[in-house]
């Protein structure tokens, strides 16, 4: 696969390099070098500097004008010790695919690797996707092509998907109050794994093949009023997978009250999944999900909201509530902000449940960020404290700082350095160096 | 049997002008522009009803539903399943993909560490409260690493 997806993305930079030259064309370019230290007893010390490239670049108006190429991905290497899995250099096309914009209706063909979000369907296929408005306030999408398989699961030479995707969605609107959506996905058979416990997973009728139909709503029979979610219902497991669904009531300006339902039926809903389908017995099977949400805009440069949510599951119950404020001023150069949540969750929770643990603990966090002409500054700090000691310790928290460059507005230089204690590391310090470039040569306007 | 053989010509006829009148049809519907026309400043919640006050042409929804609230950004998977062609006419696919990918890899907050005003997902020390997050609502975990982007889960997770 790894040497597939590095002939398609040499093949599409060969084709990109001259049409480059006749298109609106813009690149982004983030290259990062990461410096950081495992001094863990027992093992021996590593010094890790992976070096990452993130590259994406667009090239519109191609052909007639309404064709365009759009390529991202990223590679790594690394420069001492392996950081990550059992390769020095790693690489990922996340996409890249051709688009072809009809000027009516909406219309539009992509083919080559792209990410499909449609109603309930939400993949990343190497394959064709197309779509339109149809008179009468309709509308239909389909899509069809390979999965984008990603790593194994241990011991397998699959990662469970199987190799073929196809779906669709059709949906209605009705006079900027309504739209109502069906939509479905059909993905070929699930692989067989090779071992026991893995094997006994779907002799148990925990995992299988990935096939959901659903639908989709959203609906505005007022200015003050949104309502929006959707339905997903597993065909393999006979049964709903999914709610969810949110109500939003703006009855002032900058006041928007949220209500949402969620509820999962987690064998239908990790289905087809190897990694959660193996965790579906110790999480059961029925869970919810009820919450609020206030957010105010005090004024043009203040923003305070607060939620809660209550977490209904067979192991117990939870809540979380809190409260987060945000404020810019200086022509929003300089931005900051604050929040505080707390979750009381019961032993079941915990990582270790027993009748001494507790999962409740308390989140606060804190940034302030200046972003001027020049130069840019952060520091950002954020802290779980638990109520009981995890590994020994009371709290995870981290403060990361960043001070960085622009050399000319396309190009920056920054550096950051994060420092934290956790139950995992004694001393966690990680340094970062990062070249940004940003280039665009496009006639567009709008800076996307 | 020879009825339905002498219907069949007159049913694909019909739908042959169905089809080429929906065709004609669909060039009357309007699209959305390919971009918006003015630069949008970077880093700025935009409230899009400070300009439109209406439906925008091609969209049938009114644009006070896309203003860029923080409960709109942290609901945001709602409307890109059902619109996305308007949130590409400001964003750039690799917008989303910061996030939404196949293969991470570093955290998005890794990765913009000088951007904290952006919501971001597991900003801190994750790893130790991800153990009580994942009991309490697996769900919201399933959505980005339940069939992809799970290549540190299964590392442990075996």
């Amino acid at each position: 696969m790894k040497r597939i997806t590095r002939h398609l993305l040499s093949s599409v930079l060969a084709i990109a390099m001259p049409v480059a030259a006749l298109a609106d064309t813009s690149v982004e370019s983030t290259t990062i070098v990461r410096y950081f230290q495992d001094d863990r007893a027992g093992f021996s010390t590593k010094d890790m500097a992976p070096i990452t490239q993130f590259l994406g670049a667009d090239f519109d108006k191609l052909g007639d004008g309404n064709l365009s190429l759009h390529l991202y991905g990223w590679g790594r290497m690394d420069l001492g010790d392996k950081s990550f899995n059992n390769d020095r250099a790693d690489g990922s096309l996340t996409y890249g695919f051709l688009k072809y914009r009809f000027n009516h209706a909406n219309a539009q063909i992509r083919a080559g690797r792209l990410f499909v979000t449609e109603g309930i369907v939400n993949e990343q296929i190497d394959g064709v996707s197309a779509r339109t408005e149809l008179p009468m306030g309709f509308g239909i999408s389909a899509f069809g092509g390979a999965t984008v398989h990603t790593a194994d699961i241990s011991g397998e030479n699959t990662d469970g998907k199987g190799d073929g995707i196809y779906g669709g969605r059709l949906n209605y609107r009705y006079g900027g109050k309504l739209e109502l959506g069906v939509s479905g996905l059909y993905e070929t058979k699930a692989p067989s794994f090779s071992q026991v416990k893995n094997r006994s997973m779907v002799n148990n009728g925990k995992f299988g093949d990935h096939k959901l139909i659903g639908g989709d709503i959203w609906l505005a029979p007022h200015s003050m009023v949104e309502f929006m979610g959707r339905t997903s219902y597993n065909t393999e497991t006979d049964a709903v997978a999914e709610h969810s669904y949110q109500l939003n009531l703006k009855p002032v300006k900058d006041l928007v009250l949220t209500g949402e339902f969620n509820e999962y039926r987690d064998r239908s809903y990790f289905y087809s999944s190897p990694v959660f389908s193996s965790m579906y017995s110790a999480l059961r099977d029925r869970s919810r999900v009820i919450g609020a949400i206030a957010s105010y805009g005090l004024n043009s440069q203040t923003e305070l909201s607060a939620d809660y949510r209550h977490y209904t599951r067979e192991i117990g119950n939870a809540d979380r509530m809190g409260a987060e404020l945000s404020y810019r001023f200086k022509g929003n150069d300089i931005r900051t902000g604050a929040g505080y949540h707390y979750l009381r969750a019961g032993s079941g929770f915990a990582a270790i449940p027993s009748s001494t643990t507790s999962a409740s603990f308390h989140e606060l966090r804190g940034y302030i960020m200046r972003d001027a002409k020049k130069y840019f500054a952060s520091a950002d700090a954020i802290a779980y404290v638990f109520e009981k000691e995890i590994a020994g310790k009371k709290s995870a928290w981290e403060v990361i700082t960043s001070v960085g460059y622009r050399f000319t507005p396309a190009i920056a230089l920054s550096g950051d350095i994060s420092y934290g204690q956790s139950p995992e590391y004694n001393d966690d310090l990680k340094g970062l160096l990062r070249l940004t470039y940003n280039m665009s040569y496009s006639s567009k306007g709008g800076a996307k | 049997m020879k009825r339905m053989i002498s219907i069949f010509p007159v049913l694909a006829l019909a739908g042959l002008l169905l089809v080429v009148a929906a065709c004609a049809s669909i060039k009357s519907i309007p699209g959305l522009p390919d971009s918006h026309p003015e630069s949008l400043i970077a880093g700025q919640q935009i409230n899009c009803s400070e300009c439109h006050d209406n439906s925008s042409k091609g969209t049938m929804k009114p644009l006070t539903a896309f203003s860029h609230t923080k409960i709109f950004v942290k609901n945001h998977r709602y409307y890109a399943s059902s619109d996305d062609r308007l949130c590409s006419v400001c964003h750039k696919a690799s917008f989303c993909a910061d996030c939404h990918t196949n293969q991470v890899e570093m955290k998005p907050s890794v990765k913009y560490g000088y951007r904290p005003d952006l919501e971001m997902p597991h900003r801190g020390n994750y790893m130790a409260v991800h153990k009580i997050e994942g009991k309490t609502n697996p769900a919201s975990c399933y959505r980005c690493h339940g069939r992809a982007n799970n290549e540190r889960c299964i590392a442990c997770h075996k």
